[in-house]
């Protein structure tokens, strides 16, 4: 469960308020979307609740342990295991293959071998198993972030944060990665909480968190 | 993260590549420098200490002092020299040669000694003559003291022993009597006639200075010659630490008056040399690690400048800033530990090549330059090739780890 207490946000000098005290709570094995026009603070909530920032003031609590007073190992070693990010860029490593790329994760936890059957199984399911050896250079765009969302799942995380992950996708590959995350969501029972501005995705979860000018409406 | 790392440094195989040559160069620099000037060095020091040995005791040159002599002759009396009495008292001998004997004998840091009487000499044969500097000395302890062993031409240093006057002579001055073992040679000092020695030896230092005015002869049969039975010049001593020479030499100038000179002390100018060129050495090879280390420094910023997107996903996947770190250095370290063994192979070829140029001069008994192999200096040259790579990843790397994802996503969208 992930749970937030009066969370503001400020960026620049002088300080704008991006956050304006958002209370809000996301259940184990639920399905959320925080939508909203751009400039509304969407990701910026997504990376607070992710562990990824920090927050001016407020409090971020994942399974009731509060996020703020973990230290850089902690939050480090909890995201390598239990959170899964997708962005909108896929951020692969150019040099590492897309196999290499899925197994990123755990080559951090010396888990390699133990790994390697189930990326290889999540490639296959996402249709780009072909594609194993190949660079993400020389990749489409769809299998791209196809191969990220695999690296997002290759831990079996509990959480998985996606951050417009369909923005830079035609609607073809869009649907494929919106299907890939519902599935997800069933069968694993992952907590997902996507970012969209884009209306269609956004109702296609379980609960719609509408944010207006840093506020919930 | 050797894995990341390896995989990043081959995809950029022309920058890796560049930087390479940049350490190895500089290594390499280092030790063809360091193989000739040391390999000069050290034929030079084994030719000086075959000259003064480890520590040269001589007697100390004694001038007039009118003072002295004033108060000597007149006492009480006021004297004023018109012109003051100058000049040399007597010929230049050990006070002592007993006593330093004795003491030399007993002292355990040495390893031996040679008295030595050295005189100028006017050798002769049919019409020709050459001046030489003809040094007697006893032939068993001088062996023992200095490689002159490994000098001789022809003949042995020892023949020199035994009751008939011999002498062994320097390569030029043989060639240029037109002389041979063997034949009889004439030497005058300057008093009294000239005597008969018999050539038993030709020794080739291989620096022409030397070799054309150099002889050598049984101590005794040179006091003889010289009319001063039981004078000796000059003590040459070995020690069993080659090292310690200069500070034996220091504890004992202050034992007599005698001159106690280390063979660094007395090659002052020599010595002055080798640390300027040690300083030369020393400075070339930093301003090349310098450029090599700032050529590192360059690319890995800008790949980190490049690759913040990759950082920033390594961040989020779970990789601290420690990792991120260990990715940046371990690049360096991999260009500092292949720079640096290309850079000693390279200086190794460099130098079998530098040592078989033929030069047309003749240096240590060859044409070619003596290059020095000590394992030290390819040892510093691949610390200071690791040490400056090192370094130099260090500044990126710690950048590196003190970026924040979100900045960096931030700063993407």
């Amino acid at each position: 469960m992930i749970r937030c207490e009066k969370l503001i946000q400020e960026f620049g000098n002088p300080p704008f308020r991006v956050l304006h005290e958002i209370d809000l709570k996301i259940e184990d094995g639920e399905f959320v979307s925080i939508s909203g026009r751009s400039g509304s603070g969407k990701s910026t909530l997504l990376y607070l609740l992710s562990t990824l920032d920090l927050p001016k003031s407020g409090k971020v609590f994942i399974d009731e342990y509060d996020v703020c007073q973990w230290s850089q190992a902690e939050v480090h070693s909890f995201r390598n295991l239990h959170i899964g990010f997708i962005f909108q860029f896929h951020y692969l490593l150019p040099e590492l293959t897309s196999l290499e790329n899925v197994l990123l994760p755990a080559r951090n936890l010396g888990k390699i071998e133990e790994k390697t059957p189930d990326a290889l199984k999540i490639l296959e399911e996402f249709g780009i198993l072909s594609k194993k050896d190949s660079l993400p250079g020389k990749m489409s765009g769809g299998e791209q972030q196809r191969v990220a969302i695999a690296r997002a799942l290759i831990m079996n995380p509990k959480f998985i944060f996606a951050d417009e992950p369909t923005g830079n996708l035609d609607s073809e590959n869009g649907k494929i990665v919106m299907n890939i995350l519902k599935r997800i969501n069933k069968e694993n029972g992952t907590t997902i909480a996507l970012v969209t501005h884009d209306q269609n995705y956004a109702s296609r979860a379980d609960r719609e968190i509408l944010l207006k000018d840093g506020r919930v409406q | 993260m050797l894995f990341l790392t390896w995989r990043q440094l081959i995809s950029r195989k022309k920058q890796t590549f560049l930087i390479l040559l940049g350490i190895s160069f500089g290594t390499m620099l280092f030790i063809s420098i360091s193989g000739v000037q040391l390999g000069l060095r050290s034929y030079i020091s084994n030719q000086l200490l075959n000259n003064t040995a480890h520590i040269l005791i001589s007697g100390s040159d004694r001038n007039v002092d009118s003072k002295d002599i004033t108060e000597r002759f007149y006492r009480d009396q006021v004297v004023r020299w018109i012109q003051e009495p100058l000049g040399k008292r007597g010929e230049v001998r050990l006070e002592n040669y007993q006593g330093w004997a004795e003491k030399l004998q007993q002292d355990p840091e040495v390893y031996d000694f040679s008295p030595r009487l050295s005189v100028n000499a006017l050798l002769s044969r049919g019409s020709f003559s050459a001046p030489v500097n003809l040094i007697g000395t006893l032939p068993e302890r001088h062996v023992k003291i200095t490689s002159i062993q490994n000098y001789m031409r022809e003949g042995d240093f020892l023949n020199l022993k035994g009751g008939a006057q011999k002498i062994v002579l320097g390569s030029r001055v043989a060639k240029d009597l037109g002389v041979r073992p063997g034949q009889l040679i004439h030497v005058n000092i300057g008093e009294g006639e000239s005597q008969g020695f018999k050539i038993v030896g030709i020794v080739h230092f291989g620096n022409d200075q030397i070799d054309k005015s150099i002889a050598f002869a049984e101590l005794t049969k040179v006091q003889l010659l010289n009319r001063s039975p039981g004078r000796v010049s000059e003590i040459a001593v070995s020690l069993v630490e080659m090292d310690k020479s200069s500070e034996i030499a220091d504890e004992w100038e202050v034992l007599g008056k005698d001159k106690v000179q280390d063979w660094q002390e007395a090659n002052k100018s020599f010595m002055e040399m080798i640390r300027m060129q040690d300083f030369v050495r020393y400075f070339i090879t930093t301003a090349i690690l310098i450029v090599a280390a700032f050529g590192i420094y360059n690319v890995l910023s800008i790949m980190i400048n490049q690759k913040q997107k990759e950082i920033a996903i390594l961040r989020a996947i779970g990789y601290g800033p420690g990792k991120i770190m260990e990715l940046v250095i371990y690049q360096g370290v991999i260009l500092g530990i292949f720079g640096g063994i290309l850079g000693v192979v390279l200086g190794f070829c460099m130098c079998q090549w530098v040592g078989s140029i033929d030069l047309n001069i003749e240096i240590g008994g060859s044409n070619h330059l003596i290059v020095s192999y000590d394992p030290h200096i390819y040892l510093i040259a691949f610390s200071a090739a690791l040490l400056a790579s090192i370094l130099a990843s260090y500044f990126p790397a710690h950048f590196a780890s003190r970026l924040s994802p979100m900045d960096i996503i931030r700063s993407q969208l």
